[in-house]
């Protein structure tokens, strides 16, 4: 079974109108089971507006989206996906556990399991003793790790992203950027992650999908085949192969790997 | 402690200021340009605070209670109508709200109206809610009609706009959880308008006093404080620390309702504001 399906999608906003504006046209994407695909662009080039129509929180003009192998509405009230945008987003009256309880709490999930499973992801991501704290108490990097174990705490088979790290600094980033690695390898999540760093694409990726703007397309996809994923990998030269081909990609040259 | 000691200070402050001005100030008030721009400071006008706090201790009338337990009787009975003016009036302010938010087309035509009712003078208002005592309601009701007329308005408004507050990232988050708009607004939207619901509330409860007292003026309704002030406002030529007290008791009024709104505030705001932040 495949991830995500989007056969021919094309979403126009204010249609009929004097702002019409085409984001996306006639956008074919596939993600498989398990694998990690991230979408880069320049701004505006519908990348964001790309991973909305998975998450069905906008509707495409034409086309369908497919996901989970259902109807992207289903799957959205089916809870087959968690989403983390770059805002961390967390509800500042409730305490980080409360916080990752929230889709559990949605989900009429009991108290005792609730807790419980939300215990168990922010272990995952390393914020075990902070349960109890409120989202002001802590720093923006450990905020937006809070929000990834919300995302994953329903257990998703997928895992979308919107610049989740685009708001932090480059260290916490890379940090994060290992364990998030780390996460979907350990639950075998597969992954929609919107970005606009080169590297950062690269690094995490099976597959990095490059975007071009007015309208939106898909312009290459260019799969990443690094042996490993660790601080070694950063300075490889497959790394650095792989960098140099989206670049170009995105610049509209032709790819020559 | 240290709220109860800047009370206390603030209290000091307002005597110093007022028997500074009887110290210095014109008994006559000072007259500029045929204008009296500072009010009179004899006895007469502006009596001692210690005048007005033994008035509180003689009898209201020769061979009858003392006033302040007339004062407190009356603040107790404005108390009560303000109470259910304060109560009804969030309640409306907090469903207009909630419809606003929920429908655009009910904010577009509502919102006008809503601050439109402001404009109309109480006063006009008045006579028309008071001939509903006696009949629909009783009479000490048609007062508190009037205290949730001025009441429901800065809840309204405060709600509408903690209800819209929270980002579009939060409302789309709820959405992708699949929680619909009642689930939203029980998660969401209502926790992250109790700052704004607060500030509004405390407004109310101040509107709600003043309408207490004016609606009691202009319906003629007897036993509350606003009567009072109309009552010991007559005899202020021969006893002019007499008015005073019922005006401390109205000032007593707006504290204890001011007071309560923060008695439900704090427990529910306790982790909002003002945290130390953690870094790792």
């Amino acid at each position: 079974m495949t991830a995500v399906v989007l056969d021919k999608v094309t979403k126009v906003f204010n249609r009929g109108r004097a702002d019409e504006v085409t984001a996306l046209a006639e956008v074919d994407l596939t993600v498989g089971d398990g694998e990690f695909v991230s979408l880069i662009g320049p701004s505006g080039c519908g990348k964001s507006t790309l991973l909305r129509l998975i998450a069905d929180l906008i509707e495409p003009t034409t086309g369908t989206v497919r996901v989970a192998g259902k109807e992207a509405g289903r799957a959205r009230r089916d809870q087959d996906y968690g989403i983390a945008f770059q805002q961390a987003g967390l509800f500042e009256w409730r305490t980080v556990r409360r916080n990752v309880e929230l889709p559990l709490e949605l989900r009429g999930m009991g108290k005792g399991e609730r807790k419980a499973r939300a215990e168990e992801m922010l272990a995952l991501v390393g914020l075990a003793e902070f349960a109890g704290h409120y989202p002001a108490q802590l720093s923006g990097g450990m905020q937006q790790r809070v929000a990834i174990a919300r995302a994953l705490a329903v257990q998703p088979p997928l895992l979308l992203m919107d610049e989740p790290f685009g708001a932090l600094d480059e260290m916490t980033r890379e940090r994060l950027q290992g364990e998030l690695l780390g996460i979907c390898a350990q639950t075998g999540t597969s992954t929609v992650f919107v970005t606009h760093s080169i590297s950062e694409a690269v690094f995490l990726s099976n597959r990095v999908v490059v975007m071009s703007a007015r309208p939106g397309r898909i312009t290459a996809a260019i799969p990443v085949d690094l042996p490993a994923r660790d601080e070694a990998a950063r300075q490889s030269e497959r790394y650095f192969e792989h960098v140099t081909a989206v670049r170009q990609a995105l610049r509209g040259v032709p790819a020559t790997t | 402690m240290r709220r109860i000691l800047a009370i206390l200070a603030g209290l000091l402050v307002i005597v110093a200021l007022w028997e500074g001005y009887k110290a210095v100030g014109n008994p006559d008030g000072t007259v500029l340009f045929g204008v009296r721009v500072l009010p009179r400071a004899d006895d007469l006008s502006m009596p001692h605070v210690w005048t007005v706090l033994q008035r509180l201790g003689r009898p209201e009338l020769t061979g009858g209670r003392p006033v302040w337990i007339v004062v407190l009787q009356a603040c107790l009975f404005t108390l009560g109508i303000t109470a259910a003016g304060f109560l009804a009036g969030a309640a409306v302010g907090l469903l207009l709200a909630v419809a606003m938010q929920r429908f655009r087309l009910v904010e577009r035509g509502l919102l006008p109206y809503v601050i439109l009712s402001q404009t109309v003078p109480l006063v006009a208002l008045a006579p028309l809610v008071a001939g509903w005592g006696g009949t629909i309601m009783p009479p000490w009701a048609t007062v508190a009609v009037i205290a949730s007329y001025l009441a429901f308005f800065p809840v309204a408004v405060g709600m509408l706009r903690g209800l819209q507050s929270p980002a579009a990232s939060g409302v789309e988050l709820m959405r992708s959880y699949a929680a619909g708009w009642w689930r939203t607004l029980v998660k969401l939207r209502l926790p992250a308008s109790l700052p704004y619901l607060f500030p509004a509330l405390r407004l109310a409860g101040a509107a709600a006093v003043v309408g207490a007292v004016v609606g009691e003026i202009s319906t003629g309704t007897r036993g509350g404080i606003g009567r009072l002030i109309i009552e010991y406002s007559r005899e202020a030529t021969s006893d002019p620390a007499k008015v005073y007290t019922a005006m401390l008791g109205a000032a007593l009024l707006g504290l204890v309702v001011a007071g309560a709104v923060s008695l439900f505030e704090l427990p529910l705001m306790r982790h909002r504001r003002h945290v130390e932040v953690v870094t790792l």
